[in-house]
């Protein structure tokens, strides 16, 4: 097929556009990884000297070392807690019908349309009338809450692809529902489950807004301790913070993309 | 498989009026059916006939509405599939792909806790059987349709069912490979003498590997029989048309003396020999031919019903003879029959229809075509 | 035999969770209808003074600009993301599309808090964009982004972009590539095709995307309170600071409550828009 000049005009103009967006999104974090390496307490573009000292006092600073423990320890527990309940639910809910189906799915999914704000509100106002302390456990209920959805949804999805045959293969040699749920669902679900826990994992990792809520000096995650930081000071400590926080997460992310593509996670294959 | 002499005589499997709907959509009216031991029963029918649905109730996956269903003398209504000691071999196989070939095969004698010495040398005669001694330590994806198959039957078998069941196991093969499994599969089954369901669509299938064939449509075992009888002997218009080719004919039943019908067909009078069961009562009815025993006769001959030659599609060692005839049944009023291809004849040719003696089905005329 | 083996047992702990969920509901609902006791924690007895405050023009002037936010959060991301989901779906190498992929959901990855300073340090009065512009003398004096709508519109479109871009591209992709074939051979132009064809089809992919965006930035917190820096006063902000500034846990519930009434009613209203589009596509 011959182009004509609009054709070639459309390609290009494509192209500039879509490098011009692209730019747009990695702009922020390309800033301040830059910004992140700048000698002086103030920022300048371009950095007149460059210099690490940031990342230093960023491990001098105890609020993040305790913050990333923290937020380590929440998102570990939490997806693990939202991993189990969630994948439960997925399985019951691809399974049987009962009484109350409709209105036990609609509550564990509100999370997705209640603001998180709402959902911190909430439970800080729970706790406070049960006269519960404001432990980690208050923080891992309210990111439970929150990723649970995407657990449920994912699992879900894996379970829908699942090939029964393979189940009822099972079961017409011998096996009883458990063996058939141990050495023939679980198995080939694994994949899929593992990708649901990291995803859950770093979906809380990085929830701020419900956190901010319900955490105090002792729980703060490490999102709550960087906003903190911003507030009391303006050097670019937090920008390091940034780049050391991005590196965790894509590691996460890129064990996710080795156990699963990213394409199938998100249904645009 | 137990082998006391009394159990011979006692089906393998029984249904006794089972039946089953889906949100109130009737998917089997109730069915009665002796499966003999050692037999290889087919379960033929369009999709949506009942036929899936029936084997799913055999090996216990639906659970019958009504009805109950007896392996063995056993009954096994209320048991659920684990507990039934059949076999089955899906249409995609379902093999475990977490697992390698021999994983898949010892995993019923796994579950039975049959002792690991006896196991490996059961899953290696078992391999042995279905000459795939070489590909224990494979992944099934990286086995060809046909040895996939073959791994299937072996994990069906290895257990010793006491029902063998197939879901139509050879839809997913090549044209050449299906012909040599059908072969390999019949001859397992007739040496192990394993009763065996199969269910298909495919009246080739059927018609070349069973001792009996139920035929289905909407929910309802229509005939049952040996292939013979179904091929020659169809009771009813469904079977008629399902099971090989027929050409159709309108014509009118005049009378029934004991095994001797006599008809007219657009005018010309024919003395037939019916086999069938019941015939409809006089008037307009419908005659079901098969092609093979239609001849051609001298157009004018006596007793022949007039034509003319329409097309002629040359097969090879035959010709298809594609003849407009005004007596046909069906909307083009066409008749197709065979002949040597020598024999072929030009469009526009007048000739006759002979029809045989005996053999033409003859059901009451429908107003709307019989359908599945 | 059990009929429906694990249901209990794989059922208990979500009943547990959706407990939860609906106990914290409810106690934002009780709230929302107590009266504020000031200096204690305790709430006072049961009124409806909350909501009547809610009235003030403080209150209403936050409902207003979380909305305008919204609305122009949406379009923008729109704009942005409509070009960005249709390269990455027709991008004709596998790794190209990848990288599309992987770039656009950067954002959603970043986490807030650094997505939010990254952003602060980008729209400074002596960040990024204001120090470049000035050293090629385009500008003066620096742009104020900071504590202004611009500046937090910008850093919530950054924020809505990944959803979006993959709300449009599960839309594009299944849109079946042989109607705008045939299109183009009926001779229509590559515009005609894309303006007539692909752009109609994906449109209930438009409205759930647009529905999400809105349903996103109306949660967002982070932004607008450090963007926005006190000066762009949206629900969320609002929430935190009558709960935690002054401790008023009722009004800050009601205001919650009347906000999510206010997301349930838009985002039925857009799902309702959905529903009649998919009627219209079946027919």
């Amino acid at each position: 097929m011959r182009k004509t000049p609009l054709d070639h005009l459309l390609d290009w103009s494509g192209r500039i556009l879509l490098a011009v967006i692209l730019g747009f999104v990695l702009l922020p974090f390309c800033v301040v990884a830059i910004a992140s390496f700048n000698d002086s307490a103030i920022l300048n573009f371009p950095p007149k000297s460059w210099s690490l000292r940031w990342y230093a006092n960023v491990f001098e600073y105890r609020d993040f070392a305790e913050g990333l423990v923290n937020s380590l320890k929440i998102a570990a527990f939490g997806a693990v807690i939202a991993l189990i309940a969630g994948a439960g639910f997925a399985y019951v809910l691809n399974r049987y019908e009962f009484s109350l189906k409709g209105v036990l799915n609609g509550i564990l999914m509100s999370p997705l349309v209640i603001p998180n704000f709402t959902i911190g509100l909430g439970l800080l106002i729970l706790s406070a009338a049960a006269s519960l302390p404001r432990s980690m456990w208050l923080v891992v209920t309210v990111h439970v809450i929150i990723v649970m959805p995407f657990v449920v949804r994912s699992v879900y999805v894996s379970l829908q692809n699942f090939e029964r045959r393979y189940e009822q293969a099972a079961e017409s040699l011998g096996a009883g529902p458990g063996h058939v749920l141990v050495t023939i669902t679980l198995p080939l679900l694994t994949p899929g489950l593992i990708s649901g826990g990291l995803f859950a994992a770093i979906l809380s990792f990085n929830e701020f807004t419900a956190s901010l809520f319900v955490v105090n000096q002792r729980t703060q995650t490490l999102p709550v301790a960087m906003y903190n930081y911003v507030r009391e000071y303006a050097d670019p400590t937090l920008a390091a913070v940034s780049v050391i926080y991005v590196l965790v997460v894509a590691a996460m992310l890129l064990i996710v993309h080795k156990f699963f593509r990213l394409e199938k996670v998100l249904n645009v294959d | 498989m137990s082998t006391e002499p009394a159990a011979r005589d006692h089906p393998a499997v029984q249904i006794d009026g089972v039946s089953k709907s889906f949100s109130g959509a009737v998917a089997l009216e109730p069915v009665w059916l002796k499966i003999r031991r050692g037999e290889f029963l087919t379960l033929l029918g369009p999709s949506g006939c009942g036929k899936t649905t029936l084997l799913n109730l055999i090996a216990g996956f639906l659970e019958a509405d009504r009805g109950e269903l007896f392996i063995n003398r056993d009954l096994v209504t209320q048991v659920p599939p684990h507990q039934r000691e059949i076999g089955i071999v899906f249409q995609n196989y379902a093999l475990f792909p977490h697992m390698n070939v021999a994983q898949n095969v010892a995993y019923g004698l796994r579950t039975r806790k049959v002792p690991k010495a006896e196991a490996e040398q059961r899953v290696r005669e078992a391999l042995a059987l279905v000459k795939l001694e070489d590909f224990a330590d494979r992944r099934p994806r990286q086995l060809s349709g046909g040895q996939q198959q073959r791994v299937a039957l072996a994990r069906a078998l290895v257990i010793r069912p006491r029902v063998l069941l197939l879901d139509e196991p050879f839809s997913a093969l090549d044209r050449n490979l299906r012909t040599a499994m059908q072969v390999e599969l019949k001859e397992i089954q007739s040496r192990l003498g394993l009763t065996t369901v199969f269910v298909t669509h495919d009246q080739g299938e059927a018609l070349s590997m069973s001792d009996r064939i139920a035929v289905m449509s909407r929910g309802r075992i229509r005939q049952i029989g040996s292939p013979t009888e179904i091929y020659d002997q169809p009771q009813n218009e469904f079977v008629s048309t399902f099971v090989g080719d027929a050409n159709l004919f309108d014509a009118r039943l005049v009378g029934v003396d004991g095994a001797r019908a006599s008809l007219t067909v657009g005018g010309t009078p024919v003395m037939l020999d019916t086999y069938q069961d019941a015939l409809p009562a006089p008037g307009p009815v419908t005659l079901f031919v098969r092609p093979e025993h239609c001849t051609l006769a001298q157009a004018g001959a006596p007793g022949a019903i007039p034509a003319s030659v329409a097309l002629s599609v040359y097969q090879g060692s035959y010709a298809e003879l594609h003849l407009d005839c005004p007596s046909a049944g069906g909307a083009d009023r066409r008749v197709m029959l065979r002949v040597p291809s020598r024999q072929a004849l030009p469009p526009g040719t007048a000739v006759a229809i002979a029809l045989p003696a005996s053999g033409p089905a003859i059901y009451a005329k429908q107003t709307t075509k019989a359908t599945a | 035999m059990s009929k429906r083996p694990f249901l209990g047992w794989f059922a208990a702990p979500s009943v547990l969770i959706a407990f939860g969920i609906a106990a914290s509901f409810l106690a934002i609902v009780q709230y929302s209808l107590r009266a504020h006791v000031p200096g204690s924690l305790e709430p006072g007895g049961f009124t409806l003074d909350n909501f009547t405050t809610l009235w003030k023009l403080v209150y209403g002037q936050a409902f207003v600009n979380t909305v305008m936010l919204c609305v122009w959060t949406a379009l923008f991301t729109l704009l942005i993301g409509y070009p960005l989901a249709y390269a990455m779906i027709r991008a004709k190498s596998a790794s190209l599309r990848s990288a599309i992929l992987l770039i656009s959901l950067t954002p959603l990855f970043l986490g807030e808090i650094v997505r939010t300073y990254s952003w602060m340090i980008v729209l400074g009065n002596r960040g990024f964009v204001n120090a470049t512009l000035m050293q090629l003398g385009l500008i003066d004096r620096p742009i104020s982004f900071m504590f202004t709508k611009m500046g937090v519109v910008i850093a919530l479109v950054h924020f809505t972009l990944p959803i979006v871009v993959v709300m449009l591209a599960a839309a594009l992709s299944h849109i079946d590539r042989n109607l705008e074939r045939a299109a183009t051979s009926l001779g229509a132009g590559r515009i005609r095709v894309f303006l007539t064809v692909t752009l109609p089809l994906s449109i209930p992919g438009i409205v759930a995307a647009t529905s999400t965006a809105f349903a996103w930035t109306f949660s967002a917190f982070a932004t607008p309170q450090m963007i926005g820096g006190g000066q762009v006063q949206t629900i969320s902000t609002l929430v935190y600071q009558v709960g935690f500034a002054s401790f008023n846990f009722p009004l800050a519930a009601s205001l919650s409550l009347l906000g999510l009434l206010f997301t349930i009613a838009v985002l039925a209203l857009f799902n309702t828009g959905i529903r009649k589009l998919e009627r219209i596509g079946a027919h």
